[in-house]
């Protein structure tokens, strides 16, 4: 229900340039132990794009934590040289990063301008990808940038079959491919191939001795502006890599009511919801100028944000779904059948 | 490891959040400014910003905005005398209007004067209106922005307040021929001057007790038959002016006891049914917290319903910083080709806690996007920055001032 205040041509709030534009944006970098999580951010950390980074480590005792670039000290903020911030986020990531805008806000640490959070190699990234969404006054302050996964081309393939190493790679937003210099051809080609099958909408870079270009890193908000078109579906056959992980892209040119868009989307995650892992793209909703940013983890939803206009110039709703045994043509329908109340 | 003794404020870093510096110009070391700023486009293209000083011996300030990087001082004027200060300041195309007021009643010269700007290196007055009496302090503030008629408040010859404090009324003069200032209509709280017949009104507790007076006099195309009255300790009202000669009172909305007045402007946000409301800090240390702004639902004009406060500074940072800290002066709207227009994002000064940037989307939930708090200007009396008012051009440049010492900022908006 809108407030009385809401004008008819702003339902979704002020529209922004950009995904996230006035909100500190948090990179969550991934990847299976020893991948090189810490060794690419330790080289992030040092180029300009990412001066003025707050860091938060999210485990002890994974290599490098002990670096005098990347010290914790338990729950306290800590200033280092270069100006990042780095904190152990081994508790609450929710307290960890209210308490970092209250310390930036009343002067006692520098104006870091983005987030970078080194997640555990063995999390599933999912609950970091929800925060936001869950926490109202974090929504405000802070907005997700991206998932970047580091996959380590040495170990890829004999790690590919661990469940955890599958899905921090199916819901990337990014993939960085580490260690590939060290890597035969053969091998690389390889885990390329799996890559491919199991994050299709992901791009990728290779590191080199560890460092990947900042801006790849470091998004502002890309991956939601123009989500990759889906650069091959799995195919049956497929799923024996994938652990029935798929990847599929919708699209639609005729604008929408955004209530039935809506409503398509929470039947999704009604009918769905465990087998749906994201959802993430732009929506065409009927009589607004610019696209309506969706993105949705599981069950959560983000707030839908709407932006002045479309990056490409082209009006066309595209969404792509993550997700685990969920039936593309399944998805289709439902969501088709839904919005025919629109038709 | 003591956070506070390596606080950016401490070092003497801004501390800034989707604001950005462009540049700081100290105006030739006169760098204490009032709340009167307007932007003028010059006949040669050029952007003049005119800022009115807080206190003399300087009244008014040109600065060449064209680049917002590199900033010019082109014309610096001197007040007559060392007890005036011009404070206040409007413009209309190629007229500026300049508020004068006095330290003391009684003391002259005080009113407001009218300038032909055209060339901004050689202000040329043009007219000057005498507002000086035995209970008057001058003018405090003027609203001039449609080239007809400056709002004001102002003390008059023949005002004679019951309480001295509440001298300065709401005043109405037509510009029309700008040669020759016509009073065309007044209003004041009723029972505060002598000979009303309504009794006066209860004063605040004493060291609260700021006056009964007018403050800003805002008046807008949307509604020119509407006067949107800052009015300290009345509060806030709306005042009929669709006969100038009669003012009559539409509505009155005081937050004062339990807060304690000093209400200061009046931002009705039309095509939404709302207004926006400033308190201003006007103790040291903290000491009338919470000093705040005010959402209310205005749909109603006879019956405006406060909804929401713009959530403020945490006080904890900022009450031991020395000076005032809390609201003061928002961008207006000021109804110029020259200034930014915006109904979901409120600009404010907040002294020592700098300026603060609230998107209103939801008037019900307040969200603070942005705030730029520098350090504390060299020399500054207070020992901290004490942003006093804040105006946005057309191109979303921002120009903020410090009370004091600090001059001129002027930042980008990034949100």
């Amino acid at each position: 229900m809108l407030h009385p205040f809401a004008p008819r041509e702003m339902p979704f709030g002020r529209p922004v340039a950009r995904p996230g534009l006035g909100r500190i944006p948090v990179t969550v970098v991934t990847g299976f132990l020893g991948a090189g999580k810490t060794t690419l951010i330790r080289e992030l950390i040092k180029t300009p794009e990412a001066a003025n980074s707050a860091l938060i480590v999210n485990e002890f005792g994974e290599i490098g934590i002990d670096d005098a670039l990347l010290r914790t000290c338990t729950e306290n903020t800590v200033l280092l040289g270069n100006g990042c911030v780095c904190c152990a986020a081994s508790t609450d990531l929710h307290r960890t990063l209210r308490q970092l805008f209250a310390d930036r806000e009343r002067g006692r640490v520098p104006d870091f301008e983005r987030v970078i959070i080194e997640t555990s190699g063995l999390s599933d990234p999912t609950p970091i990808l929800q925060l936001l969404a869950t926490d109202r006054a974090l929504g405000t302050r802070f907005a997700l940038d991206g998932l970047v996964t580091v996959v380590d081309a040495v170990h890829a393939l004999s790690n590919s079959d661990l469940p955890e190493w599958r899905k921090q790679v199916a819901l990337a937003d990014r993939i960085v491919l580490s260690k590939a210099d060290v890597a035969s051809a053969d091998v690389v080609a390889a885990v390329e191939r799996i890559l491919d099958r199991l994050a299709p909408q992901a791009q990728r870079v290779v590191a080199v001795s560890g460092r990947a270009d900042p801006s790849f890193i470091l998004a502002a908000g890309r991956d939601l502006v123009c989500p990759e078109v889906v650069r091959r579906h799995i195919q049956e056959h497929d799923h024996h890599h994938t652990d029935g992980y798929v990847t599929f892209s919708i699209r639609r040119e005729k604008p929408i009511h955004w209530p039935v868009m809506q409503q398509s989307l929470d039947v999704l995650s009604a009918l769905c919801g465990a087998e749906l892992l994201r959802l993430k793209g732009l929506v065409n909703v009927r009589g607004r100028p610019g696209p309506v940013v969706v993105h949705r983890v599981q069950h959560i939803a983000h707030a839908p944000e709407e932006l002045t206009a479309w990056p490409d110039g082209v009006a066309e709703t595209r969404l792509v779904i993550i997700g685990r045994a969920l039936d593309e043509l399944r998805v289709k329908a439902l969501l088709e059948a839904v919005w025919a109340f629109d038709d | 490891m003591d956070v506070g003794a390596r606080g950016q404020a401490m070092r003497g870093d801004a501390m800034a959040w989707n604001f950005k510096l462009l540049a700081q110009h100290e105006l030739n070391g006169f760098g204490g400014m009032g709340e009167g700023m307007a932007i003028q486009i010059a006949r040669d293209g050029r952007r003049i910003l005119w800022l009115a000083h807080e206190s003399a011996p300087k009244n008014f300030t040109a600065v060449d905005v064209s680049d917002p990087r590199a900033p010019k001082v082109v014309c610096q004027t001197e007040l007559p005398q060392p007890y005036m200060r011009s404070n206040s300041l409007e413009l209309t195309g190629d007229v500026m209007a300049v508020a004068y007021q006095t330290q003391k009643p009684g003391q002259s010269p005080c009113g407001f004067e009218l300038f032909d700007i055209s060339e901004p290196e050689n202000p040329r007055s043009i007219a000057y209106v005498d507002a000086s009496g035995p209970w008057s302090r001058g003018v405090h503030q003027l609203w001039f922005c449609d080239g007809e008629y400056v709002h004001m408040a102002a003390g008059a010859p023949d005002f004679q307040p019951r309480n001295q404090l509440d001298d300065q009324c709401y005043r109405i003069f037509d510009v029309r021929n700008p040669t020759k200032p016509v009073e065309v209509g007044r209003w004041w709280l009723p029972g505060t001057r002598e000979g009303d017949t309504e009794p006066p009104p209860k004063r605040h507790p004493e060291g609260s007790d700021f006056g009964f007076r007018a403050h800003n006099t805002n008046v807008y195309p949307q509604r020119p038959d509407r006067c949107y009255l800052g009015y300290l300790d009345a509060g806030m009202i709306i005042l009929d002016i669709s006969d100038k000669a009669n003012p009559k009172m539409v509505s009155r909305w005081d937050n004062s006891p339990p807060y304690v007045g000093f209400t200061h402007t009046v931002l009705p946000l039309f095509d939404r049914g709302l207004l926006v409301v400033s308190d201003e800090s006007v103790v040291d240390d903290a000491a009338d917290w919470p000093k705040l702004l005010w959402i209310l639902d205005g749909r109603e004009e006879t019956n405006p319903v406060p909804i929401a406060t713009c959530p403020p500074p945490p006080i904890d940072a900022f009450k031991g910083r020395g000076g005032r800290f809390g609201a003061h002066n928002i961008h207006e709207n000021v109804p110029s080709p020259n200034a930014w227009f915006s109904d979901q994002v409120i600009v404010g000064t907040f002294f020592n806690a700098g300026l603060r940037a609230y998107d209103i989307s939801n008037p019900y939930q307040p969200v603070e996007i942005g705030y730029f708090v520098p350090p504390a200007p060299p020399l500054s009396p207070t020992g901290s920055i004490q942003l006093n008012d804040v105006f946005i051009d057309e191109r979303g440049i921002v120009y903020t001032v410090d009370r004091h010492v600090g001059g001129l900022y002027i930042l980008e908006m990034e949100f």
